[in-house]
């Protein structure tokens, strides 16, 4: 029967050509990185296969046909927290295998292009999770989608153009989720098949690296069928065991369905975002000149996220030491540390600073405890619970603003208008940051009455961060109640 | 084995009898853990394609007075009634669907002596086809689906597509139709009429449920 086939076809032998294959030093755990990788993706295509069975991409179904995946598909949820928890398994396992390559020096000659190609569909897999974050159409795929459309906008010269392409219009609506939809089952998938089967031959080419280290002659060849085969099946056996516990005991969350006006969600990026996410925030609390704050801002998307991709993909090019050995590759060793530390200290940040703000506002928590704190605010307005944020709003607003707007944010009749009950200051927040950042002149009418005073452009002469602060103050003082303000969007908004 | 090349000098040395008593329990290993890791990708995703359980629900529509009116103007000649059918399609919101039926003033005996197959067997329908003293069919041929009408001048209902025939309670009489017209459930609920909708399997004999509600 084999015979049969292997005649007619070659498969047979061509499946055992691709078995046999030498492990450098015998079979080892610490190879399964890159193979526990590509099940992860394959179990993403075949989990995502069987959710567009019942997903549809506008904004009137995306969130009903997920909501109806969740609740009345028999094993709906399963199958979605499968995908869910898959994603973070891949991009998880990725960047361990990514690790692993540099410490190691196995990008270095003869296998640049096998690492090129590797860095190629790490950023592919980025593009991945992006995309698919904003699918499920709730409140945190609308305003954190829009937190990284608005960052590839910011990009000089092409940054319109880019955002154009991205939203397919002027805003982010149905087009965006079939635009979406397209680059998340259909391009980036097509494109990541076909890199990792570069990926693969070109691994195939060169044979496997192995430990790093520079003697010669070689160490012993150890076997990969079934030797190394056995170890993959293990570790990727493991993972699918745990991703199945995480989907079981943490399924994949739908908020309420994307309400662009909606003025109290506090988005959070996913956690492999939240380094750049939490970095943006860290350049907005310096208090530096708004010349220097906007470059900062710009480094922290465009900048730094493009340098980095620009020297991982020159690496085997920059770093010409044909040296594997650790301890003759101080300076890479060191630089990845940094930037390792430095991520991992950044989403930490990040995911404190974001729990901070949900706790400002009482939301994005189990309905048990939002009920409790939104009672809390609704009794006490700012008791024992107040956040920090809301204190360094406060002493920001009684140095800066009170002399016009008063200290109960009443302000004054015909000149300066009140923030206490005031539509505006609790509306979309990016109108009320643009008062703040730029001034405000000619007159207005607040709840019939007409105020003309002078707003002056505080930008320059508060950081980005007291910005936020003052503008989350005001909207939760007086009785307002408003979504709290990152930096991030103080920085976004122009 | 295929003949090692330079990339495969490990397979030059058959190894141990320990060696390969242990690369055996491997392979077998492999296979084994393969098959459960597909496995257990395989039921949750194919278990998803089952229609979900109010997919092929069960609503009843009441009859507004008007098409109740609508109703009692039936004779032993039928008459076509619109109704307002409830539908839920899917994970889109529920919608009233505006369709039509046919309605006959009918008796259970003459569908007995008539119809005996809507009694027994595969092709039995399991509720009662005459209530209040109305039956109602379907408007959906049961041959390919098509909606047929009631023709006065010759008193049977003949479907435009390919020619089948009925008589005014549904009995097949020509054409390439399988069995008769199907009726649909008409009940009373407190005082009020409601009717319901069903489609069964066309092309074949027997009453086979593809959707109600």
């Amino acid at each position: 029967m084999l015979n049969w086939l292997d005649q007619r076809t070659g498969f047979v032998t061509l499946t055992k050509d691709f078995l046999t294959e030498d492990v450098p030093g015998g079979a080892s755990y610490w190879y399964a990185f890159g193979s526990a990788t590509v099940f992860a993706m394959m179990l993403q295509i075949v989990t995502g296969i069987f959710l567009t069975f019942y997903y549809s991409p506008s904004a009137a179904t995306a969130w009903e046909s997920t909501k109806y995946i969740i609740e009345k598909v028999p094993a709906g949820q399963l199958v979605l927290s499968l995908h869910y928890w898959g994603a973070t398994a891949m991009i998880a396992f990725m960047m361990m295998h990514m690790l692993q390559v540099l410490l190691w020096g196995a990008y270095k000659k003869p296998r640049e292009l096998q690492w090129i190609v590797g860095v190629i569909l790490f950023i592919v897999t980025l593009v991945l999770g992006l995309t698919g974050y904003l699918l499920p159409w709730d409140l945190n795929a609308l305003l954190a989608s829009k937190v990284a459309i608005q960052i590839a906008g910011s990009a000089p010269v092409l940054g319109k153009a880019v955002l154009l392409f991205l939203q397919d219009g002027s805003g982010i609506g149905t087009l965006t989720i079939n635009r979406f939809f397209g680059i998340h089952v259909w391009l980036t998938p097509a494109v990541l098949v076909v890199l990792v089967a570069m990926h693969l031959l070109i691994f195939r080419w060169n044979g496997s690296a192995g430990a790093p280290i520079d003697t010669m002659p070689k160490l012993k060849p150890g076997r990969f069928w079934p030797d190394q085969m056995f170890m993959d099946t293990v570790v990727s056996f493991a993972m699918l065991i745990i991703i199945f516990a995480l989907s079981i005991v943490s399924p994949a969350p739908l908020d309420a369905k994307a309400d662009p006006n909606n003025t109290q969600f506090v988005p959070y990026p996913a956690w492999y975002f939240m380094a750049l996410f939490s970095l943006l925030d860290v350049v907005g609390s310096f208090n530096f000149p708004s010349a220097v704050i906007d470059f900062l801002g710009l480094f922290a998307t465009i900048i730094f996220p493009t340098l980095l991709i620009v020297v991982l993909i020159a690496l085997p090019f920059i770093d010409k030491n044909p040296s594997r050995r650790l301890s003759r590759r101080p300076l890479v060793l060191t630089c990845t540390g940094l930037v390792l530390g430095g991520a991992i200290i950044l989403s930490f940040y990040g995911q404190y600073h974001v729990e901070q703000q949900q706790m400002l506002h009482g939301i994005n928590q189990p309905a048990s405890a939002a009920t409790t704190t939104v009672a809390a605010t609704a009794a006490g307005g700012g008791g024992a619970a107040a956040p920090a944020g809301m204190a360094a709003g406060a002493s920001v607003y009684t140095a800066n603003c009170a002399g016009c707007h008063g200290a109960a944010g009443t302000g004054q009749p015909g000149v300066f208008p009140p923030l206490a009950n005031n539509a505006v200051v609790t509306g979309p927040p990016a109108a009320v940051i643009k008062i703040v950042n730029s001034g405000l002149t000619g007159a207005v009418s607040i709840g019939g009455s007409t105020y003309n005073g002078m707003m002056p452009a505080w930008k320059g002469n508060l950081t980005p961060a007291q910005i936020a602060e003052v503008v989350t103050y005001i909207r939760n003082s007086w009785g307002n109640k408003g979504s709290p303000v990152t930096t991030a969007e103080v920085l976004v908004a122009k | 084995m295929a003949q090692p090349e330079a990339h495969a000098q490990a397979y030059l040395d058959p190894g141990t009898p320990e060696e390969q008593s242990r690369r055996t329990f491997m392979v077998n290993a492999v296979l084994t853990l393969g098959g459960v890791i597909t496995l257990a990708i395989a039921v949750p995703v194919l278990t998803s394609l089952v229609p979900a359980a109010d997919a092929v629900g069960n609503a009843w529509s009441p009859l507004t007075p008007d098409e109740w009116a609508a109703l009692q103007k039936a004779t032993s000649k039928p008459i076509k009634v619109t109704f307002t059918l409830h539908q839920v399609d899917g994970y889109l919101p529920p919608e009233d669907d505006a369709e039509f039926v046919w309605a006959v003033k009918a008796n259970e005996a003459d569908f007995k002596a008539k119809r005996p197959d809507l009694f027994e067997g595969s092709t039995k329908i399991p509720y009662p086809l005459v209530y209040l003293g109305f039956t109602i069919f379907s408007p959906i041929c049961p041959h390919l689906g098509c909606r047929f009408s009631w023709v006065d001048a010759q008193n049977k209902f003949i479907c435009p597509c390919h020619g089948s025939e009925f008589t005014n309670i549904g009995t097949h009489i020509a054409g390439p139709a399988p069995r008769g017209l199907d009726p649909l459930p008409l009940r009373a609920v407190n005082g009020k009429a409601e009717l319901t909708w069903i489609e069964y399997k066309q092309n074949t004999p027997d009453h086979i449920v593809l959707r109600i509600g």
